[in-house]
């Protein structure tokens, strides 16, 4: 723990922790230190020498008495606190230091107008008395007045500037790769981005190169960012003082108000301040360098995928299908329109699909709209195509809900993986990651038949063949067993049922796993050894690769697998069900699930269903409801005859649900709730404008069970849309019903409380009122754009949350009891399809060495050209009679193909053909998309089967 | 890829492993596959990466620092002239003045026919004998403008087995640290 310690600046007394640099200290007491290359979160650096103070260094022990201490000039960026440090910031020496160190560092960037007078007066179409080059002028860079080393001059002005003279680098732009623009004209060599890149990423795409007066950020020999691993993160751009590194996107716009809310496309939460301009256009996406979740750090989606919200093609007004055709009506037209065929229906000839992306007031009237005013069950999200990997959960714990805290993973001691994109998917869930296992503090264990991004930092990657995630997970469960490596203390004390759970253990004999997975038994033995001895230990997993109805038992195998271990109920260990919609678990949390209501009470329990009759006043229907793959299953057939759908769905269009076209086309009457004129949005028969989730205020609940505010960020002019949840209310009243009337997001919340007690103490109100304010100095101080807007961030709660003064729970289940479920071998699913003998595994990563490409420009864009890989079992290659470095055909079921060199490999399992791409040519297409919103139909990467042909 | 390029790969992934010391780092594996190779090849820097498990980038970060590595695959003979104090007195200048102009080059450099390199080296070790020069790692030293050319020559015309430097064996700058 830091010890509390008081140190002297400028003759004032601050009290601070001993875990500080001198800057930090003096910075957060309120006494500004200028700084350039320093940074909130990253490792002291040294390099601009901006924060240069005189320290007070006592005599030594032997000196005469009287000796007055020595005053030493030093970067306080580097200096650690100790107590009674005296330290001056402001005096004549200090003054004369920075004076010089500002004269370096201007002669590396372009300084006409910092140095000028007029700086705050000249437009960019002014005639420069002083001949400064249009290049070099603060008005046409993209950071103007964002930047700090222009603030930096502001606060350290200085009387006379040297003739050091700047000599414009003519380096090309760097516009050519995906999101965003690299000018190193402007490059003041802070270093930033290389560290956060290094340091908080771990992905080095960048480095220092050259030296001296040659130094500069660059990737190996000056590779584009497609060549060099880049994962799109934006960390770079977030942390850049300066003009060198600047989103493409609305790259001139200047935000005129920011403010914070939390990102809609993944179930991590990342708080991100959106800026928006004089003409409420969201321009800039900035992760919050405080947030509980993220920390500063977003991904390729929440850094560059918002911008969907102002959209020129969004829907603008209600839409009616009149003689077969959408036409725009008024609002009343559209509810009556809505109202009058949705009333036709009664019970499970309708079901209501719902948006991953609702808040959680949103999700709680939808499935009261189901439930009360239609009389059914169906009610689900679209992206629910998994729910064995929440049900799971509930079977051994009671509830569905992930048990770590992200803050908590870097103190995880050990970490597995199972099946998980989660770099590309849950994106910052892997930062953490990342940075412990290259701090070499933290065991990694991937469990995928894909090569991801993650595997290339495994300590250990275990490639079973697909679809025998449980058989591996069980043969681990039995080797720790065996080697008597459980933890006794923790089944004695929490665990129930573990001999009959060591009974069912009697099949996962190495031989039968090794059969079915491929992996022999030292593999085993050292994932095992991994996990058991490694506490705390997080299990992550989504499962992808489980396919054949293997997802509830395989999840349920890893809930024994942490039983076992005494993995739960403990910080930085247990479970963590990595899902795909931002607010996934709060659809589980409000009840909008078939099988659940409100509070993650089962749908067919007695005292439950009256409970929360009564505090609707209207019953609660106790039929089955469909799940979404039931609803377009029993669509097709002519079961469900109207629907209503909120947004629009990769899993809609990429056949996860079969052909949902046919669904759509079949229902007799359809309701679509959408910001876009989607192909399923086109089969609706009322169609409303749906604000996006800037537009509203509500409440997401991320995957660690964090529930974070909403706000209103802005309003698109351009279009007349309204909040889900008051289309849904307004319709469920002209229907009719009661209980639909509520004033704002809160009143939802507070009946929620009522009918699920661990939301009793969550309010929006509450949430804003509890954010911790954050030190904010004057708008005069040149701060990073990430501390800028930094000043009260909402924690959020982590519900169980039962009461308005209760803190909120971050560790879970830290008491009672559990009982381990028992296994049951299941036969890998079998492949005697003639026609389709193998199984495809596709993965994704970042780098791939070996592998030589070339980036060829395609107009303004690169795009990456490359041989194909498409790698084979020796085994299967000689039954097949493929031989290495062949041409060869890989046909999948879904009708993709890809032509490419055949490789022989033993680490692919036999029986599986195995393709990987670079993340650069995802980066390349979606930044090539004209999707309106592209970030929300990312194709998944899941096993298929598949066959070889020669090409 | 090519064949050629899978070979540079092997041979580059042999000299990183065959360091005679304990501890690799990313510059003992770049001197390992210059001496190797007689420069760094994209493929020598991807083997560095993997083999320290890092990116390119950081490994390009490091070579990119030290002007003694090469990137591109070096001429046939090398000639280094001295250019330290000691030699700079004793007159390295002409010498080397002589030398471009016989090489037809502006500064230190590869000539276009790919025969000769010419470095300047900031110290060869060899004061005593100054003004010293190099001939593919084989030092000369009390050099005079006149000696330089006829040394070159030499060199040219085969009196000097090629590439004396790169049989293990390291001398002046083929391997400095």
């Amino acid at each position: 723990m830091p010890k509390e310690i008081k140190i002297k600046v400028n003759g004032q007394e601050i009290a601070t922790t001993d875990d500080k640099m001198v800057i930090q200290a003096a910075n957060d007491a309120g006494i500004y230190i200028p700084y350039l290359c320093y940074h909130p979160g990253m490792k002291p650096y040294g390099a601009c020498r901006m924060c240069m103070v005189q320290v007070e260094m006592p005599p030594p022990p032997n000196a005469p008495a009287g000796t007055a201490p020595a005053l030493v000039m030093q970067a306080s960026c580097t200096v650690p606190v100790r107590d009674g440090l005296v330290v001056h910031t402001t005096n004549e020496p200090v003054q004369q230091t920075r004076d010089v160190i500002m004269d370096l560092l201007l002669s590396e960037h372009p300084h006409g107008c910092l140095t000028c007078h007029r700086i705050d007066l000249c437009g960019p179409q002014d005639i420069c008395l002083r001949h400064v080059d249009v290049n070099d002028r603060c008005v046409t860079c993209p950071k103007n007045e964002r930047c700090e080393l222009k603030d930096t001059t502001r606060f350290h002005t200085q009387k006379q500037y040297s003739a050091l003279t700047y000599q414009y680098r003519n380096l090309q732009v760097e516009t050519k790769d995906p999101f965003f623009d690299r000018d190193y004209n402007l490059c003041i060599v802070c270093a930033r981005c290389v560290r956060a890149c290094d340091e908080l990423r771990g992905d080095v795409v960048y480095g220092m190169t050259e030296r001296a007066g040659q130094v500069l950020v660059g990737t190996a020999l000056g590779s584009s960012l497609l060549e060099s691993g880049c994962e799109f993160c934006g960390a770079c751009i977030d942390v850049c003082p300066v003009g060198a590194l600047v989103e493409k996107e609305n790259k001139w716009e200047r935000p005129s108000r920011v403010m914070q809310s939390v990102c809609d496309e993944c179930p991590v939460g990342c708080q991100i301040t959106y800026e928006v301009n004089q003409w409420e256009k969201v321009v800039r996406a900035i992760p919050e360098l405080n947030a509980p979740a993220n920390h500063g750090q977003a991904c390729y989606k929440g850094k560059f995928g918002y911008s969907y919200v102002n959209h020129k093609q969004r829907i603008k007004r209600p839409m009616v299908r009149r003689d077969g055709e959408l036409r725009q009506v008024s609002w009343e037209e559209a509810f009556a329109a809505a109202a009058e065929g949705l009333a036709k229906y009664k019970g499970n000839q309708f079901a209501l699909i719902a948006s991953p992306r609702n808040t959680n007031e949103e999700l709680y009237v939808a499935q009261k709209f189901a439930r009360v005013v239609m009389g059914t069950n169906s009610v689900d999200l679209a992206t629910n195509d998994r729910p064995g990997v929440y049900e799971a959960l509930a079977d051994v714990f009671g509830v569905s809900a992930g048990m770590v805290s992200i803050d908590d993973l870097n103190a995880a001691k050990a970490v597995l993986v199972v099946s998980a994109n989660l770099t590309e998917e849950q994106n910052v869930v892997g930062v953490p990651i990342k940075q412990a296992v290259r701090a070499g503090t933290q065991q990694l264990v991937v469990i995928d038949s894909r090569e991801v991004e993650l595997t290339r930092h495994a300590t250990l990657w275990l490639r079973p063949y697909p679809g025998t995630d449980l058989a591996v997970v069980g043969g681990i469960l039995r080797a720790i067993v065996d080697e008597g490596l459980v933890s006794k203390e923790f089944i004695d004390a929490r665990v129930d049922g573990y001999d009959d759970f060591v009974k069912s253990l009697a099949p996962f004999t190495p031989e039968a796993v090794e059969r079915e997975t491929g992996l022999g038994p030292d593999r085993l033995l050292a994932a095992a050894k991994l996990l058991a001895t490694n506490a705390p230990a997080v299990f992550a997993y989504a499962l992808d690769n489980s396919v054949g109805g293997t997802r509830r038992p395989t999840a349920r195998a890893l809930a024994n697998l942490a039983l076992i271990t005494g993995n739960v109920g403990k910080p930085g260990a247990g479970l963590m069900p990595l899902r795909r919609g931002a607010n996934d678990q709060g659809a589980l949390d409000m009840g909008a699930e078939p099988f659940l209501l409100p509070g993650q009470a089962p749908f067919n329990n007695v005292a439950a269903l009256k409970r929360i009759s009564r505090a609707w006043g209207a019953p609660v229907p106790d039929r089955e409801g469909l799940r979404v793959a039931g609803a377009f299953a029993a669509a097709r057939k002519g079961d469900v005859k109207a629907m209503l759908v909120i947004g629009d769905h990769l899993t809609f269009e990429d056949g996860t649900f079969g052909d949902t076209a046919a669904a759509f086309d079949k229902l007799e009457f359809m309701v679509a709730l959408d910001q876009f004129l989607s192909p399923t949005a086109q089969k609706a028969d009322v169609v409303f404008p749906a604000a996006a989730w800037l537009e509203k205020q509500g409440t997401y609940t991320n995957l660690e069970r964090r529930v974070q505010p909403l706000r209103r960020v802005f309003k698109n002019k351009a279009v007349d849309s309204r909040a889900d949840l008051d289309i849904l209310c307004a319709l469920a009243q002209r229907m009719g019903a009661d209980g639909f009337a509520y004033g704002d997001s809160d009143d939802v919340l507070a009946e929620l409380g009522m009918v699920a007690p661990a939301y009793a103490g969550i309010s929006h109100r509450r949430l804003l009122a509890e954010a911790v304010k954050t030190k904010k100095p004057s708008n005069d101080n040149p701060l990073p754009t990430q501390v800028l807007y930094s000043d009260a961030v909402p924690m959020g709660l982590q519900w169980p949350c039962s009461a308005a003064d209760h803190p909120g729970t971050p560790v879970p289940f830290g008491e009672g009891k559990f009982t381990l479920a028992v296994l049951s071998w299941r036969e890998r699913p079998k492949h005697d399809d003639a026609q389709f003998p193998l199984m495809l595994t596709h993965g994704r990563v970042l780098l791939q060495s070996g592998h030589p490409m070339e980036v060829v420009p395609q107009g303004k864009l690169n795009s990456i050209k490359r041989e194909e890989y498409v790698t084979l079992h020796p085994a299967d290659a000689a039954r097949m009679k493929f031989a290495e470095g062949q041409r060869a055909r890989m046909v999948a079921a879904t009708g993709k193909s890809v032509t490419g060199t055949l490789r022989l490999s033993e680490q692919v399992p036999p029986g599986v053909v195995s393709l990987t791409t670079l993340f650069g040519e995802l980066a390349v297409e979606l930044e090539a998309s004209t999707h309106p919103d592209p970030m929300n139909h990312v194709p998944r990467l899941e096993a298929v089967p598949a066959r070889m042909e020669p090409a | 890829m090519t064949t050629t390029s899978d070979g540079v790969r092997a041979k580059a992934r042999e000299a990183i492993r065959n360091q005679p010391y304990k501890t690799h780092t990313i510059l003992s594996s770049l001197l390992a596959v210059q001496d190797a190779l007689g420069f760094l090849p994209p493929e020598g820097l991807d083997e560095v990466a993997r083999h320290r498990n890092t990116t390119v980038n950081e490994v390009w970060g490091i070579a990119s620092f030290y002007p003694n590595f090469r990137f591109t695959a070096p001429a046939k003979h090398v000639v280094e002239v001295c250019w330290g104090p000691t030699c700079h007195v004793m007159g390295a200048q002409p010498i080397l003045r002589g030398l471009l102009q016989r090489l037809g080059l502006h500064a230190e450099g590869d000539t276009p026919d790919g025969a000769v390199t010419l470095k300047m080296n900031t110290c060869l070790g060899v004061c005593a004998h100054a003004p010293a020069m190099s001939f593919d790692h084989r030092l000369a030293g009390h050099m005079s403008p006149q000696k330089a050319l006829a040394g070159l020559e030499k060199l040219r015309s085969g009196d000097q087995p090629a590439h004396a430097g790169h049989d293990g064996a390291r001398t002046a700058s083929g391997g400095a640290r």
